[in-house]
């Protein structure tokens, strides 16, 4: 990544997470037909989490965890990252809320 | 699957159509205030524009919505709906009874205008909000169906919207069925429940953002009682402001809120009483 790019998410996390001066931790999920893949996430305690959602399906998606606190609707085909504040080690679900029989998920952090 | 269309449908119109159907009963009951009909049914348009419009930006514009754009919408979006809803509930509370008499004595043109234009962006915000994600799901489910199934995927999608509108009835039908001070008492209660469940949400936005500290997180776990990620729970959260995992700023907004809720109405009622 070019140091331009570095210093401009560096300044981006100062605006919008002035009380976070922590490292990134980034996870891939991507959403296809329903369903997450990987269901189970895992990303380490103390940093701020990123998320980077794909919805490789035909179908659009909300992607959603009352325990993250996120909502986020995904056209097909595009791309949306969630970004959390650090959590307590444990296991966070989060599910589609457009196939909320199938589209289930958890996010484990330790 | 298909079930599942005509529930998500209902699910994410019925809010909308509480905050229609409510405030459509009280100008039935209402007849003087004929002016705000008006203004309910232009809320009603710009509303199905509006969500027609961040639908379309959604689908369209996807890498725009990548980052944090649709919280700032939403954020927006609910903390408005939320102040707008209590102001409203209060002047229609304010305004039931004396609205006919000042009318006639021209007390109430300028005051009732201001509050009509209130009502038009509360309408317009609650169809918005879940209705462009109503846009978004149908558009991408439609597309994605073919033949046998897309016909009945539009079939359940029109009975989500027939389930919605049978919801609407029931509430016109209350309206004329109960006394209109017991039907209006109960809606009131509908109304700020959802207001609160929106001062929940806008606070739960702020901390997921990192603009508001979540103090101490989770306050308590009660998903074992009623989980709010279920079908059941996710509804009780959207119109009440339950939580299973709240943060302590959430419950602390909640209190404050209802706080904030019982001592304007018990001032409301002191006023109006000498009146009555």
């Amino acid at each position: 990544m070019r140091s331009a790019n570095l210093w401009g998410l560096l300044f981006m996390g100062l605006l919008i997470a002035p009380a976070y001066g922590l490292d990134e931790a980034t996870v891939q999920l991507v959403a296809r037909d329903g369903k997450f893949f990987p269901a189970e996430l895992v990303a380490p305690q103390g940093r701020k989490i990123r998320i980077e959602i794909s919805n490789e399906g035909k179908d659009p998606v909300e992607f959603e965890s009352m325990e993250l606190r996120k909502e986020k609707v995904l056209a097909p085909n595009s791309k949306s990252v969630v970004v959390i504040v650090p959590q307590q080690p444990g296991s966070y679900k989060f599910f589609d809320e457009f196939h909320p029989r199938t589209g289930q998920g958890v996010l484990v952090v330790k | 699957m298909q079930g599942q269309v005509l529930f998500i449908v209902w699910r994410e119109s019925v809010e909308a159509l509480l905050v229609v159907g409510i405030i459509a009963a009280w100008l039935r009951a209402h007849p003087e205030a004929a002016t705000g009909r008006k203004f309910l049914w232009a809320g009603i348009a710009t509303g199905l524009l509006a969500a027609f419009g961040l639908g379309a930006a959604i689908l369209g514009l996807s890498e725009y919505f990548e980052g944090d754009q649709q919280d700032y919408f939403q954020l927006t979006m609910v903390s408005l709906a939320a102040v707008l809803m209590v102001q409203m509930v209060f002047w229609m509370r304010k305004h039931g009874r004396t609205l006919k008499r000042d009318m006639e004595n021209g007390l109430a043109s300028h005051t009732s205008q201001a509050n009509w234009w209130g009502m038009l962006v509360l309408v317009a915000v609650a169809i918005a909000r879940e209705g462009s994600e109503t846009v978004v799901f149908l558009y991408g489910l439609g597309l994605s169906q073919q033949g046998e199934h897309l016909v009945s995927f539009l079939l359940s999608a029109l009975s989500g919207f027939g389930l919605a509108f049978a919801t609407f009835g029931l509430l016109q039908l209350g309206g004329r069925v109960f006394s209109w001070r017991a039907f209006f008492k109960f809606t009131e209660i509908l109304l700020l429940l959802l207001a609160g469940a929106m001062w929940v949400s806008a606070v739960e936005k702020l901390i997921a953002l990192g603009w508001l500290p979540p103090l101490l997180d989770p306050v308590w776990n009660s998903s074992a009682l009623l989980d709010d990620s279920g079908t059941v729970g996710s509804l009780v959260a959207s119109l009440t402001g339950y939580r299973a995992h709240p943060a302590f700023t959430m419950v602390l907004t909640f209190a404050l809120y209802w706080l904030g809720i019982v001592y304007g109405l018990k001032k409301a009622s002191a006023v109006s009483r000498p009146v009555a």
